[in-house]
Formats: C-alpha cells, sequence, structure tokens
C-alpha cells in the first residue's frame, strides 16, 4: 500500500512538474509570438471568434440573470437591516469583483477549455501535431500560444461585458420595484465603484485566462495514442480549471483583503 | 564506427544505439545504422517491428529512451530548438496514415512547408507550385477542400505532396506506397525517380517489393526492433537469406543488382551482423 501511495505521489510530482515546465514553454513562446514570421494569426483569431464573440450571448443571458437575482435579494432582505444603502456597494462588489471573471471563467471552461483540450488531443491521436514539428513548426508557438492570448484576451473583454449586463440586468429590476432614472441609477452606481474593484477583476480575469487555457492546451497534449482519451482530457481540463480557478480566486481576494 | 569525423563528411543521419521503449514494450532494441547521403534507403521488416518509430527517431519526432541520433555528425538532443527546427524544415516526412491537418485545405496543408522555409513567396506561386506538385503525383481535384473531402488514396498523395514540396536536402517516406492505387503507385515511382536523380537522400520504410528493387541503394531488414542487416541493396538480400520469407524472399527472387558499397555501407555492414 506504501508503495502504491508513494508511486501515487511521484506521478502527481511529476505531472506538476511538466505542468510547470509547459507553462513556462507558453510564456516563453508568448514573449515571442509577435516577433516571429511563423505566427499563427489564423488561429488566434479563431480563437477569439469561438471564446469571445460566440460566447457573448450565453455571457449576457447569464449577467443580466445574475445582476437581477442580486438586486431582488437585496432590495428585499437589506431594508430589513436598514442598510438599504448598500445595495450599490453590494452590487459592485458582487459583480465586478467575484462573479464577473469567476462565472465567465466557468462559462469559457466549460465552452472553450474542453474544446481546446479535445482538438488538441484529436490532433495529437491523428498525428497532425507530429505533422507540424516534422515542417519544423514548434507547435506550441503555434497551436497553444495563438489559444493562449486568445483566450486571455476574450476573458478580459468577457469580463468587462459581463460586468455592464450584470449591473443592466439590475437596472431592469430597479424598474419594476422602484422606477428610478438611468443618471441617478448610474450616479449611485459610480459612486459606490472603486478603481481596485475594476481591477481586482481584471486581475482575477487575467489569471483565470491563463489557468483555463494552459491547463486546457496541458491536457490536450497529455493524450498519447488512443482516441478514448481525448474526452478524458476534456474532463480532466474541466475539472481542473475549475479547482485552479476557485484556489486562485481565494488567493488573490486574500491578497486584496488581508493586504 | 569513426571517433571523429568532419561534418561534411559526416552522414546526414546516423542513429546510434536506439532503443525506444514504450510503457513494457521494447520498440526499438539497440539499433545502430547511417542512412548514406544521396542515396535511397529502404527498411523492410514485418508489422510491428519498428520501421515506422526508427524513421520517427532519424527525423527527430520521437525522442528515444536511451541512444543518440547524429545529424551531420552532431547530437540531435544538442541541438537548439532554433537548430531542431531548421532541421526538420530541411526534411519532409511522410507518414504512413498521412496525417493532413483537418481544419486547413489541401492547398495549405501542401503549401505549410514553403510557407516556413519561403515566406517570401506569393500566394500566386505558391498555387502554381502545389498544383504541379500533386499533378505530378496524379492529383488533378480541387485543392481548396479539406481532407476529409478526399479518399483515403487521394490523402496519401497530398501527405507526399507536403513531403516534398520544398526540395528538402532528407526525405523520410513511412510506407508511401500504402492505400495506393496502381496509377498512384507509378506516379510515385516517377516521382521518386526524379528525387534520386536530384540527389535528394531518401529513407523509405515499406514491404513494397517493387519499390524497394527499383529504388533501394541501400536495404535494411527488421524484425521484433532489432535492426538485422543494412547494407547496399545485393549485400543486405545476401546476409538475409537465412530470413528470407514473404516479401524479402520475393525480392530476392528478382536477381542481382549492381552494388556501390560506400564508406557509410561499410560501417552499416560492419554493425549490423545478422
Amino acid at each position: 500500500m506504501f508503495s502504491a501511495i508513494g508511486s501515487s505521489v511521484r506521478n502527481q510530482i511529476t505531472s506538476l512538474f511538466y505542468g510547470l515546465g509547459f507553462f513556462f514553454q507558453v510564456l516563453k513562446e508568448t514573449s515571442r509570438f509577435f516577433r516571429r514570421k511563423q505566427v499563427g494569426y489564423k488561429v488566434l483569431t479563431m480563437q477569439i471568434l469561438f471564446t469571445g464573440f460566440e460566447a457573448l450571448a450565453v455571457c449576457g443571458i447569464l449577467a443580466v440573470a445574475i445582476g437581477a437575482a442580486l438586486i431582488i435579494i437585496g432590495s428585499s432582505q437589506l431594508p430589513k437591516f436598514g442598510q438599504s444603502q448598500l445595495m450599490y456597494s453590494i452590487l459592485i462588489i458582487v459583480i465586478t469583483r467575484e462573479l464577473g471573471p469567476l462565472l465567465t471563467a466557468f462559462v469559457i471552461t466549460a465552452r472553450s477549455g474542453t474544446a481546446i483540450a479535445t482538438q488538441l488531443g484529436t490532433m495529437v491521436v491523428n498525428h497532425e501535431i507530429e505533422a507540424y514539428i516534422s515542417v519544423g513548426l514548434n507547435p506550441i508557438s503555434y497551436l497553444v500560444v495563438p489559444r493562449f492570448i486568445g483566450m486571455v484576451v476574450s476573458m478580459l473583454v468577457l469580463t468587462v461585458y459581463f460586468n455592464l449586463f450584470g449591473l443592466l440586468g439590475s437596472f431592469i429590476v430597479v424598474q419594476l420595484i422602484r422606477p428610478i432614472p438611468i443618471q441617478e441609477y448610474l450616479v449611485e452606481l459610480l459612486r459606490a465603484m472603486r478603481v481596485s474593484d475594476i481591477l481586482s477583476g481584471m486581475l482575477k480575469a487575467l489569471i483565470f485566462g491563463v489557468i483555463v487555457s494552459v491547463v486546457s492546451s496541458y491536457q490536450g497534449f497529455s493524450v498519447n495514442r488512443a482516441s478514448t482519451e481525448i474526452p478524458v482530457a476534456g474532463i480532466k481540463a474541466v475539472g481542473q480549471s475549475f479547482v485552479l480557478i476557485i484556489l486562485a480566486d481565494v488567493f488573490v481576494t486574500l491578497v486584496q483583503y488581508a493586504g | 564506427m569513426p571517433a571523429e569525423r568532419s561534418e561534411t563528411e559526416a552522414p546526414p543521419v546516423e542513429l546510434i544505439d536506439v532503443t525506444v521503449i514504450n510503457g513494457s514494450y521494447q520498440i526499438l532494441d539497440q539499433v545502430n545504422i547511417v542512412f548514406p547521403a544521396d542515396s535511397c534507403s529502404v527498411i523492410m521488416g514485418t508489422a510491428g517491428s519498428g520501421k515506422s518509430t526508427l524513421l520517427k527517431v532519424a527525423a527527430g519526432l520521437t525522442i528515444p529512451t536511451h541512444g543518440k541520433v547524429l545529424v551531420a555528425g552532431r547530437d540531435l538532443y544538442h541541438f537548439t530548438s532554433r537548430q531542431e527546427q531548421d532541421y526538420q524544415a530541411d526534411s519532409g516526412f511522410v507518414f504512413q496514415d498521412s496525417a493532413l491537418w483537418q481544419d486547413t485545405s489541401i492547398l495549405d496543408n501542401v503549401a505549410m512547408p514553403l510557407y516556413i522555409n519561403q515566406p517570401g513567396k506569393e500566394k500566386k506561386e505558391i498555387y502554381g507550385l502545389v498544383s504541379s506538385c500533386l499533378r505530378r503525383l496524379g492529383y488533378d481535384e480541387e485543392v481548396n477542400v479539406r481532407p476529409v473531402d478526399l479518399s483515403i488514396g487521394e490523402q496519401k498523395l497530398v501527405s507526399i505532396a507536403r513531403g516534398i514540396i520544398h526540395e528538402p536536402s532528407i526525405i523520410f517516406m513511412d510506407d508511401p506506397t500504402g492505400n495506393l492505387d496502381d496509377d498512384a503507385t507509378e506516379h510515385l515511382f516517377e516521382v521518386l525517380g526524379s528525387l534520386k536523380t536530384r540527389k535528394a537522400t531518401i529513407v523509405i520504410t515499406t514491404n513494397n517489393t517493387d519499390l524497394a528493387y527499383k529504388f533501394a541503394d541501400y536495404l535494411g531488414v527488421i524484425k521484433n526492433g532489432k535492426l538485422l542487416a543494412f547494407g547496399c541493396y545485393d549485400e543486405c538480400l545476401a546476409k538475409a537469406e537465412m530470413l528470407l520469407s514473404g516479401s524479402l524472399a520475393r525480392l530476392k527472387s528478382r536477381g542481382q543488382r549492381a552494388c556501390a558499397p560506400t564508406d557509410a555501407s561499410e560501417e552499416n555492414t560492419g554493425r549490423s551482423e545478422l
């Protein structure tokens, strides 16, 4: 039993080091991306289109619904404690600092993380990755880096979009409960908003984008030979991304509030 | 094996004590082989004997568990990533199962080595080169379709075109006649003839006796991951007598051919005793 545990721990540590090595390789190739002639602009454009543009609808609906739910809960609970004036602060903090980046990252993981892992895994099985190497193309710089950049850019843009729609959703519900002019609503929101709220949300979006893209690509490349490994890679990409996103979220929040 | 050689004298690719183990399965077992320059080396062996892995190790696509790969006398695993990419860009590889990029058109699949090696080329010129290369191989269909729209045989032709379009100095072909009909095979033979004329170094794994008979300057026999023999054509066939069966027997029955041994063949035959 001890030998089995030891072997499992050793495998996990090896896998961790491989993952870190892969991450640094991605960072290194990213720094060279725009200077190279052999760049995958087409892959980058397609990634932004798929991860960013095609996720606008689902993120928009989710954001409006979350904003609406928050205002309904807040407007029914806060007056009981005589704290109605906190509504706008809670909206800003919950949406821009937490739910905006977190839910956007979950949507991106579910849509694009699985897509990247299964697509790269299929390419490994079909020897397409070897074919890239055989013509002198580095698969990390040609396949992973455009996905990495595309996903990080999409994550940042979608988070801003989510925040706008989340706050818009709450405005729509406010009109149903206690109609107020949009100017007044915006002024109250802006008064409650601090630069640190926006920066915190964007920092999280950046970190989550890095996590999802690197984990998904790594899992895609970890497929060995069999097509049955491809769905497993997709599942691992989602599971590991979710865990790392939540851990990173807790860590960033802890640093900001403890600091 | 020569201890010291200058880069100009060194063979284009040399494998030294190469062993490949995947899990508990040994694919190659201490293979030593020198692929002589400007000649066609053909490796024959039964299915699962390790031919494809041997080719991939030589091309730098598979890293062996033990052993070294020397490219022009220099250890491939001490290359910088730039040097490794340059080696791969200057070589062509034809995969057994075509390995075309499925999300890319036939035109871009074949043109990719040109985009990398000759980035300044005009699109029109690239289109012309791709079309002419495909036509030489007997493919005259649309080039703006995806690989999934082609038959397996047509995909193989496209894969061959991708491997040779940039006129690489070393060409690796893994079972190039697999999935090809007789007409396509004839076209391939014409192309191989012209590659030999322009003195490319060609390494082929196959069980096609016609191909081996017509083009092999050097012949190798691999079985269960061990290189049993490698040398100039007739020498190797003579050595492989005790192994004769199937395709080797058919090759033997076609008779002797002129043998042109070189330094490299002497090294190989010295190391790969039956």
